[in-house]
Formats: structure tokens, sequence, C-alpha cells
């Protein structure tokens, strides 16, 4: 089983975008995937048509395993599964405080999923707390969504710098280049400057686009409604990109 | 389908009206395109295909083998036929094949029964547009005369819209619909003219230790005969060689009953029955012995070395044209009026509530009777058992043969009268030896049979080569069993064997007086 993480310290970046259309292409390439929305805003499970999760017992990770396996919902395209959020995720850093092993809790939980699905994907809040860090431990591989303007450039930087103090693995960071305007001459700028420093970038771009932004309305993944879209197509092959590289891991 | 969704699904048998319309109040259904499958099913009359667990299903020239409790899932193997095949040997090599030779054996396919399915799949959406539930509406039509036999829906709860699933029940329900365990295909063949049964040449006859002696033949013959009908059509339409095989053996044991419990009816109208019965049955010898031949054909073929096969073929392409004409003959014999009243007379005979003139053996309890018959015959086997040596002709073996075969019609006629351990442990041991007894007369007939064909035929040097060859080998086999028949001979007839048979036949048999039983079983 393979933990998928769409990560980033800043908001608005398209983390649920990527996370909702990952999961669409995973369940279609035969992979049997479960959603966790982390984002007590519940945006992805929005996206997939559901309320939020029922609120969930956390006094320690048997219980919170338990839970988070009572809020399992079927979407509406078979072979995805879909945890759903709930404002009380906001306490989670307080929770995974109480417990002992605080940093590596979730992982623990995880695995009890182990059997039943071959890709877990979370989608995750935009800060750096200590549900963060569990993420980060969690995980085999960070999708990090960056917009290319100064302050997206700051907040990889700052991640970076996290994860060389912690002595987590940096090399499980995969940045790419999300909502990106191209006669923006800045985007373009760093589009050329910023992989140059981060090796592990992904070459797929995906662009700025309505489309994307209708997914609200529509209340499905991109991929689900609009196949053929410039958009469209720069999720799938950035999904098949990253499917590549978790494909190539152990 | 994993496990965890096939536990949770479960079938609704809905009112035709108004079916579904129920739930459009609550939710909005939304369905898929209908699928229509016209489904021929095939089996064999002993219907190897359903009782070993599976059916054979056909559909635009697709064939399609899949396990009886999980259809139409589990698929285990498919093959495009545009014809199918009547026997296991005509299909191409690979799965379809090696599965239905040991589901098929000597039997030939048939199409059982023919349905229209159809199926259509509905989500139903709340009023976020979520899919809450799923449905799988599903109808079974059959055809010849035209029928509806089932329309249900199958519900397809999704994880965590539990609730919802239940929901869609309570509604259906209120509309009249109701759970139920019906399987589509099997009903379908459940209700076809010739539903699937099992078919056995030792029927139960439901008879006790102390049914009197004539109802209880009676009912072993009408039973017998019953099989002698049911292979009638078969032979007709000769759809395999087992639907002969199989009334002929019926015949035969009729035959042997007849003689066996002799005593039971009056001796002159069981002569005349069993002379009918012996005379039908000639009539198809040379019928099935071609049979024997033409099955074996490859197993001929390979006992020589390859230059003698070409040759030899031709005598078996000569046999398939005799057969040819033979199965005519004999199709008309068995159409024929004469043929019709015959077995219709033999019928009337045994038949519940007919009257007969009493006969010394007819009141008799059954159990003892028979018992005492079957100790009997028992003791003439070993005894001529005891004279069975290398020297002794094939006419000696052939008689052992005959007389084993008269104790296994016994045994199995009354096998329900025998304690099933004993029964089991002396079947076993004469089965072994009458398949000994079997292999040693079959190369013997076989001799005299290929060299009957020289005789008559006076083929060309090479056919007579080959035919030189195959008979040599087959003394060569035959001289081989002479050993093995003496082995299962000396296990038949040992300490332990005896003491069984005495201690189950003679025993139970002696509270009868030994005058009666003299008188009876002369």
């Amino acid at each position: 089983m393979n933990i998928i993480s769409s990560y980033s310290i800043k908001g608005g970046v398209g983390k649920t975008a990527l996370a909702v259309n990952l999961a669409y292409v995973l369940r279609e390439s035969g992979r049997r995937t479960l959603l966790i929305d982390l984002d007590p805003q519940g945006a992805a499970a929005f996206y997939f048509r559901m309320g939020s999760a029922k609120k969930l017992r956390m006094r320690d990770s048997d219980a919170l395993a338990d839970g988070l396996r009572s809020n399992i919902r079927e979407s509406d395209f078979p072979g995805l599964d879909i945890i759903p959020s709930n404002l009380a995720y906001r306490n989670f850093d307080i929770v995974l405080d109480s417990m002992s092993k605080s940093r590596k809790r979730l992982r623990k939980v995880l695995d009890e999923f182990k059997p039943d699905y071959d890709v877990i994907l979370l989608d995750c809040p935009p800060n750096i707390t200590l549900l963060s860090e569990n993420v980060f431990r969690a995980s085999d591989l960070i999708v990090v969504p960056v917009i290319p303007t100064v302050l997206s450039q700051r907040t990889l930087d700052q991640l970076t710098l996290f994860f060389q103090n912690e002595e987590l693995p940096v090399e499980i960071l995969r940045p790419f280049f999300s909502m990106v305007q191209k006669r923006n001459r800045m985007h373009r700028d760093i589009m050329d400057e910023l992989p140059l420093s981060n090796p592990h970038f992904l070459k797929t771009v995906i662009p700025f686009s309505a489309d994307v932004e209708k997914m609200g309305l529509r209340r499905m993944p991109l991929l689900a409604y609009s196949s053929n879209c410039e958009a469209a197509m720069a999720y799938r092959a950035l999904c098949n990109e990253i499917l590549c590289q978790t494909a190539a891991r152990p | 389908m994993n496990e965890k969704e096939q536990k949770s699904q479960f079938a609704l048998l809905l009112p035709v009206e108004p079916g579904l319309e129920c739930l459009r109040s609550r939710w909005i259904l939304e369905g898929r395109p209908q699928e229509v499958r016209n489904l021929v099913f095939w089996d064999t009359f002993e219907w190897g295909v359903w009782f070993g667990g599976y059916l054979l299903s056909s559909c635009n020239n697709l064939l399609q083998l899949t396990d009886r409790a999980r259809w139409p899932g589990s698929v285990l193997c498919q093959e495009p036929a545009p014809e199918i095949p009547r026997f296991w040997q005509e299909f191409a090599s690979g799965p379809m094949r090696t599965a239905l030779r040991d589901l098929l054996g000597l039997r030939a396919l048939a199409p059982v029964a023919e349905g229209i399915f159809r199926h259509q799949q509905y989500d139903l959406r709340n009023e976020d547009g979520k899919v809450v539930c799923r449905l799988k509406l599903r109808s079974v039509t059959a055809l010849e005369p035209e029928r509806l036999l089932l329309q249900d829906c199958l519900l397809l709860p999704l994880l965590g819209y539990e609730a919802e699933a239940a929901d869609v029940t309570a509604c259906l329900t209120e509309a009249g619909a109701h759970v139920h365990t019906y399987h589509p295909a099997e009903l379908l063949l459940q209700s076809s003219g010739n539903p699937p049964r099992r078919y056995t040449l030792r029927p139960d006859f439901g008879l006790k230790a102390a049914t009197p002696a004539r109802e209880a033949i009676s009912t072993i013959v009408r039973s017998m005969l019953d099989l002698v009908h049911a292979n009638l059509p078969g032979i007709l339409q000769d759809r395999d060689t087992e639907f002969l095989h199989d009334y002929r053996i019926c015949l035969r044991k009729i035959r042997s009953l007849l003689s066996l419990v002799k005593g039971v009816y009056p001796v002159t109208d069981i002569q005349q029955i069993r002379a009918t019965l012996g005379d039908l049955a000639r009539q198809t010898n040379r019928l099935r012995d071609l049979d024997v031949y033409l099955l074996a054909r490859e197993e001929y073929l390979d006992l020589l070395p390859s230059p003698f096969r070409p040759a030899l073929n031709s005598m078996f392409d000569d046999f398939a044209l005799e057969r040819e004409a033979e199965i005519r003959t004999v199709t008309a014999r068995l159409a024929s009026p004469a043929f019709q009243q015959l077995l219709h007379d033999v019928s009337v005979y045994f038949a519940e509530g007919t009257q007969h003139p009493p006969s010394a053996a007819a009141a008799l309890p059954v159990e003892p009777l028979v018992f005492a018959r079957i100790y009997r015959r028992y003791r003439t086997i070993r005894k001529i058992a005891s004279g069975i040596d290398a020297s002794t002709p094939d006419e000696g073996i052939h008689q052992l043969r005959i007389e084993c075969k008269k104790l296994r019609y016994l045994m199995e006629f009354f096998n329900e009268l025998i304690p099933g351990d004993r029964s089991a442990t002396l079947q076993k041991q004469l089965r072994r030896l009458q398949g000994r007894l079997g292999e040693f007369n079959d190369a013997s007939v076989q001799q005299a049979s290929l060299l009957a064909y020289r005789e008559q035929r006076q083929p060309g040097a090479e056919i007579s080569l080959g035919l030189g060859g195959l008979v040599s080998v087959l003394y060569q086999q035959q001289q081989q069993s002479r050993i093995f028949i003496k082995q299962s001979l000396d296990e038949f007839c040992s300490g332990p064997t005896a003491a069984i048979f005495k201690r189950t036949f003679k025993l139970s048999a002696s509270h009868i007086t030994t005058d009666l039983y003299r008188q009876t079983n002369q």
C-alpha cells in the first residue's frame, strides 16, 4: 500500500483539486483507493457530494482507526472510497499531542487499512502542525502544489528546511507548478529557476483554468466531467507521472 | 466483485407493477441502458454440468462455463462457439475441453433451457446528487411458451450509506416486494419441462425387510422399466452411446432379477417375459459392439506401432459405416408398434394392482428370501473360484464373470436392506473383481471379433498385419489379467470376506424355515 499526500503550507494552491483528480485516476487505473480529507474545511468530500463525517472519538490510535473506518463512504465511482472531514479535525493536534509517539501515530492508524486499499491519499490542511508532521512521517510521497509566485517559493523553502532540520527524507517531496498563467512573466521566470534547486520537481504543469474552478459547481472531479480540456489532460499527465514514481518506489 | 460486496447484496422479488416507481418520490432514479441476453443452457442427459456445480450457457456464439452458485459472475472459461460441439473431444484443447471432459464423460451436450435475461442498473441519488444506493432490475423470461418467471431487484448498497439502503428496502417492501433467494438461472432450468434430476441405474426402491417379495420385485422392475423408457428417446435420436448402454443394462438387470428370485411369480410367465427382454437386448448387440470399438478407437490405435495405424484406421472406418446402418435398423425397430406393444405388455404385467396367480414365495418377506439367495450365489462363486488356475479355459472364467454379475445385481437391487458399512466393503471388493474379469472378457471377445472381421471382410495384407498385431497385444493383456483375477479372487473368497457374507446374509435368513427355502430356492 502506498500513502500519497497532497500538501502545502500555503492555502489556495490547488491541493484539493490535485487530491480529488489523483484519486479519480488511481481508481480508474484499477487501484483500490481511499481518499482521506484531513482538512476541516471538507472541500474534498464536498467535491464528491458528501456531507461531513460523523464526529470521531480520538482518545487513542485504536479508537481513531475505528472512527475513521466507520466514516468510510463509497463514492459514485466504484473503487474509490472517501473519509470526509469533520470540523473536529481542527483538534487533531491536541489529540495527537496527548498520545505517546505522537509524531508517528497516523502511520500506525493508516496501517489498519492496508488489507483493503492499494493507495491511501491524504488531502491535508494548509499549515505546519503536529498533524502535518504525522503526515510527513506516514507518507511515501508528498505532492506539493506550487503557484509560481514568490510567496509560494518561500513556503516551499520553509518546508524543505523543516524536513532537513527534522531529519525527514526530503526526497519524498514532489513539488509541481499549479495554477500557472503562461502569460505572466513572473510565473515564467520562477518556473525557469525553481526546478534548478529542486531536483524532484515534477515536470507536468497544471494551468490556471476556469474548468477546474467549475468543480465546485459540478461537485465532481474535473476528469469526470471534462476529460479532454487542457487542465484535465494536464492532471492526467501529472497523475501518471506521480504513479510512475510511486511504482518505482519499494 | 469482492466478498464484502457480495455479502451486502440481496434480492427483492418485485411485483411487475409498479416496479421501482415507488422510489421516485424520494430519490432521483437514473437508469443505465438495459442489457438483454438470450441465453441457452446446455447439459447432458445425466446433468453432469449441473451436478458438477456449474452452468454452461451460450449467448451470441460465446460459450461460458460458470460456477453455478456464483452465476452470472465467476466465469471459469469461455470460448467462441458458432456451433456447440456435442462431445468434449470435439472442443479445441484448452480449459473448456479439460473442464468438460470431467463433467461430460461419454455423454453428449444438448440444449436444456432457453431464456431471456434482462438487466438494468439504476443509481439512486439524493438531493445533493450523490449516489446513495444502486439497484439492478432483473427479469427472466422463459421461452416456448414465453412467460415471465421472475422480476426482481438486486440491492447493491454503498458503503457508508446503509441507512439509505434500508430506506429503499422499506419503500419497496411497502409496495409489495419481498426478499427471495431464487437463483435466476436455476429457476429457468427448474421451470423447464425437463428440470435437473439425479440419474442413476441404482435407485432406492423404498424396500423394507418385511415387504412381501412380489411387491418388492414389481417395485424394482417398474423402476427399471421407467429407466428403459427414459433412455429410448436418446437412442432414437442417437444422442450418445450411453442411452443404448443403459437401456441394455436395464433389460439385463430385469432379466437377471427375475431369474434370481424364482417362485415369486408364476414360472411360465417369467420365462416368457425373460425371453422377450432377451430378444429386445439381442437386437441391439451388434450396435453396442460397434459403439465399444469406436469409443476405443484411439486406445486401440495406441496399442500398435505407428506404421500399422493407418491400415487399422480403415477398419474403424468400416465399423463407423456399419454403425450408421445398424443405428437405422435399431431405431426403426424401437420405433415400431410391435416393440412398443412388447414393452407395454411387460409394463402392464408389473403394474401396480395387476393380479397374478399365487406362487410359493410371493408373499414371503423379501429380506430373508433375497439374503439366502445372495449367500448361495456367493458360495457358488467360491466353489468356481477354487477350481480356477492358470490352465482354466476362457469359458470357465467367463462363467465366473456371469455369476459375479448376478451377485452384484442382487446386492445392488437390495442394497438398501444391507447394513451400509458391510455393503460398501463387499461391493468394493466385488467391483474390483468384476473389473478384472471384465478386462479379461473384453480382451477375449475383442480378439474373437477382430478375427471374425478378418474372416468376413478378407482385408488387404496391411490391415491383416495390423489386426494380427492387435490380436497379439490383446492376448498378452488377457494373460496378464489372469494374474490380477487370481489376486482379486483370493481377496474376495478369503476368510474375512466370507465371514462378512456369512454374518450378513446367512444368519439373518436362518429364522425362515429350511423347508420353505428348499421349496422356493430350487
